[in-house]
């Protein structure tokens, strides 16, 4: 069971900002790293855009699990994990991170923040800590005050689009990924390796080549 | 484009050279080393290494001929069997199912233990035979390369059945190495909860480790009449004892496991794999119990021809109910607790599924 990435972030009225994110994508082929990592930055950021606040969710694709919570100060957190890494855990990791953020970090510096400008150096030792979550969160077994059945899930990244909208489109226009993860993702479509709009898990896969037949 | 088998011989003879070299300047090469495909040609790769510009493995796609080629390699003693295995380890951390570079390494593997004039086993005595410390190197890498191709592919059958061959053929299901495997897959499965293929090697752990004690105590059952029972060297007591025959307690073993599960499946709800391995666990106990049972039955047969009467204790073994009934009972308990208190749709499912199939057993 794996946590890949841990990102806080600020749902604006216009957009949404990065705030601070934590990766860990070492199961990642070396040269896969950067373009994973930006990928994993833009669905984020794609989720918590489509996602209301006051709200948590899970977006499935495949072999991740993309968990989500918006609060209502409008302070969101995604965690990106494997299929095997538990939900409760991840939900427990988000309200513990954002709470220590809001404690930490001043809401005026939120709307216009950046990973370079916030000051919040706990995070990666938290992704680092929750990769074996009963180390971490001993209290595992024990029901979570939170009630499983608000949670919103969603069993692919397309039902978070709208009508019309395609993927394809978005990761063009998005500024968070680099030209050559652009690059990338336009090309893997072209060769048909992946089909014209496909799901970001396998864009994702394909930058990483784990999946490739032998 | 085709190739002469002489054009592949040369080219694997390069190759070998390249890595040779590489591996003389820094053996620990294979821990940094990281595929990547060669833009320039499909069907090429090249290894990420910095000290080490040049491409140090070039794999073609063709991997039959290439392996064709060092199998020939090997056979003329031109490459060493182990440096082959280097490769191959390197080969692995690219294409961790690669059913090709297993077979081969199988086939290293049984030329290693073939032609080497050292014996893979010992023999000790009446206690039979135990790996040489050169086959349990050979175990211990293998073992290794296994786990990390497991860990980068999910359920990697290719990679845990090698495992199981290593233990069959290279181990001969030795019980300590058996019991030291199941100690330290243990936190590995706990890690990976739905890897079918690591919970299925417990299995077969658990199931060799009763296949071989069972063995050995119905060789015993056989010869109740003897003044000795086989195993046990009369003559030479400490030596038995220095050999480290360990003594296992089977049922012991089993009950942790089940123990394993619960705590898995509580921590960790909605995992098809654990709910398949308890099935599994349960099983192996029940039959287990079942067989010791008649076992029993047939001691108590014996001593009444030789005229010993019925002692206390084979009297009790008969009025005990069957000792799974008990095990069934905990097991449909454990079910009522997780179906009133878990909110997991598919936890309650498996759940809901496992008290079926228990109801089937007991039939």
């Amino acid at each position: 069971m794996k946590l890949y990435s841990l990102s806080v972030l600020y749902k604006g009225e216009a957009k949404v900002v990065l705030l601070k994110a934590a990766y860990d994508v070492s199961s990642f082929s070396f040269f896969q790293r950067s373009s994973v990592q930006e990928f994993m930055t833009f669905t984020s950021q794609l989720i918590v855009e489509r996602s209301s606040k006051g709200t948590r969710a899970s977006v499935k694709e495949q072999d991740y699990l993309c968990h989500v919570y918006v609060r209502n100060d409008s302070l969101a957190g995604v965690v990106i994990a494997d299929n095997e890494y538990p939900s409760r855990v991840a939900f427990t990791l988000l309200e513990k991170v954002l709470d220590e953020f809001s404690k930490q970090v001043d809401r005026i510096d939120w709307p216009v923040g950046s990973p370079a400008t916030i000051h919040y150096p706990a995070l990666d030792g938290h992704l680092s800590r929750y990769q074996n979550p009963r180390e971490a969160d001993p209290m595992t077994k024990v029901q979570a005050e939170l009630d499983e059945t608000k949670i919103i899930l969603h069993n692919t990244m397309e039902s978070l689009l709208e009508r019309g909208e395609k993927l394809d489109d978005l990761v063009s226009k998005s500024e968070v990924l680099g030209t050559q993860s652009k690059a990338f993702y336009k090309t893997v479509s072209t060769q048909h390796l992946l089909p014209p709009g496909c799901s970001l898990q396998r864009a994702v896969a394909a930058c990483c080549f784990w999946h490739s037949p032998l | 484009m085709a190739e002469t088998s002489e054009e592949v011989a040369v080219l694997v003879q390069r190759v070998v050279k390249d890595i040779t070299n590489a591996f003389r300047r820094n053996p620990h090469i294979i821990d940094r080393c990281h595929m990547y495909p060669a833009a320039s040609k499909p069907g090429l790769y090249h290894c990420m290494e910095r000290e080490h510009r040049s491409s140090i493995c070039k794999m073609r796609k063709n991997q039959q001929r290439r392996l064709l080629g060092r199998k020939e390699l090997i056979l003329s003693g031109t490459l060493n069997p182990i440096k082959d295995l280097h490769l191959g380890k390197l080969a692995l951390t690219k294409f961790p199912k690669s059913p090709e570079t297993w077979i081969h390494r199988r086939w290293v593997l049984q030329q290693l233990i073939q032609e080497t004039s050292l014996p893979s086993f010992m023999t000790k005595g009446n206690l039979g035979t135990i790996p040489t410390e050169r086959a349990q190197r050979l175990i211990q890498e293998e073992m290794e390369v296994c786990g990390e191709a497991a860990g980068r592919y999910p359920s990697n059958y290719n990679a845990w059945s090698h495992r199981i061959w290593v233990l069959q053929h290279l181990a001969k299901l030795d019980v300590k190495i058996l019991l030291d495997e199941l100690s330290s897959t243990k936190h590995w499965a706990s890690m990976h909860v739905s890897d079918h293929s690591g919970f299925h090697y417990r299995q077969f752990l658990l199931k060799s480790l009763i296949s071989q004690t069972v063995t050995d105590s119905s060789v015993m059952e056989q010869n109740p009449l003897r003044s000795e029972p086989a195993l046990v060297l009369p003559k030479d007591e400490e030596a038995a004892v220095s050999t480290e025959e360990p003594r296992i307690n089977l049922h012991h073993l089993l009950e942790e496991e089940v123990e394993f599960s619960t705590d898995l499946i509580d921590s960790y709800p909605g995992h098809e794999t654990l709910w398949c391995h308890r099935r599994h666990i349960f099983y192996l106990q029940h039959h287990l119990n079942g067989s010791q049972l008649s076992q029993a039955m047939e001691v108590d047969g014996l001593n009444d021809s030789s005229k010993q009467g019925y002692s206390q204790e084979t009297k009790r073994l008969k009025r005990t109910p069957a000792p799974d009934s008990l095990g069934l009972e905990m097991e449909h308990r454990f079910i009522d607790q997780i179906l009133s208190t878990c909110r997991n749709v598919e936890q309650a499912r498996f759940a809901s599924a496992y008290r079926k199939w228990l109801v089937t057993l007991s039939q």
